[in-house]
């Protein structure tokens, strides 16, 4: 199993044991995953993360219906797991620490993209990265996050009301 | 249309947040590999044994709870306890209610009863 085979041909082979095509999907899906995972539990915990979401995919491969959809099933895999973390850490990120707006000015000024993230549900924070970031169309987040084209269209909604009343200096 | 300041502002949010969101892992993929890898050897592994042992502990279980659960003895040799028997009498314990002698005798003849 090379690097040039089918996703599909990689994860029947790894089912069957091959750890060798089961280390080409890692390797092709390492990247995007760290990315996801990043967005929604932050830089510290998110290779880490991804690295056991990856050990729990092998175990479960079996459980694949589709082969051809590997590269959903194991981000829905992480994005559960961080969605796990997420609820577990949450409070213990100091909100007031962060950097008001300044007054007058560029709003995003000691503001950046992540502490604006931060500010958001995972979900919301998930699907701008997936449709910003990664450039995905809503069919392809829904079966990611688990969640319906309209759902995914109504996080993006509320997360972009969020970040304009964020950037005119309000709080959520 | 000209887009409004807010549009502005949110599309500049958006170019940070794709210049963040891009930035490579730490850790290449090609490392990341090999330290998936070898955590998948004790991956699999765990189910055989565990499933041996949970089919273990469930059987000990049901040995301990038949065991435990078991009425007294009761019935046959139990509740009828046979009298002091000479070595000539043979006795068919047919039920608690039915106990039959058997008399051997040297001539051969027989004598004995139902009780």
């Amino acid at each position: 199993m090379g690097v040039n085979s089918g996703t599909a041909a990689l994860v029947r082979a790894a089912r069957e044991g091959d750890r060798e095509a089961f280390g080409v999907l890692v390797e092709r899906a390492w990247a995007p995953l760290v990315r996801l995972a990043r967005t929604v539990v932050g830089e510290l915990e998110a290779e880490d993360m991804v690295q056991d979401a990856l050990v729990v995919a092998w175990r479960r491969l079996a459980s694949l219906a589709d082969p051809e959809r590997f590269d959903a099933w194991v981000g829905r895999i992480v994005f559960r797991r961080c969605l796990r973390v997420s609820r577990r850490e949450r409070g213990r990120v100091a909100l007031d620490a962060l950097p008001e707006p300044t007054a007058g000015g560029d709003p995003t000024v000691g503001l950046g993209a992540w502490q604006l993230l931060e500010r958001l549900a995972p979900r919301q924070r998930a699907v701008l990265h997936l449709t910003v970031v990664e450039g995905m169309t809503d069919a392809e987040i829904a079966p990611l996050l688990a969640i319906t084209p309209a759902s995914v269209r109504a996080h993006r909604r509320r997360a972009r009301e969020s970040v304009e009343r964020m950037l005119r200096g309000g709080k959520r | 249309m000209k887009p409004t300041q807010a549009e502005d502002d949110v599309a500049t949010f958006e170019d940070e947040l794709r210049a963040w969101g891009s930035r490579p892992p730490r850790t290449p993929a090609s490392v990341a590999r090999a330290r998936v890898a070898a955590r998948l050897d004790d991956a699999r592994q765990p189910w055989p044994w565990l499933r041996l042992a949970a089919a273990s502990a469930l059987l000990v279980l049901l040995v301990v709870a038949v065991w435990r659960g078991a009425p007294p003895a009761t019935g046959v040799g139990s509740a009828v306890s046979p009298p002091p028997l000479d070595p000539n009498v043979v006795v068919w314990v047919l039920d608690a209610r039915t106990t039959v002698y058997f008399v051997l005798s040297p001539d051969g003849s027989a004598t004995g009863g139902v009780s």
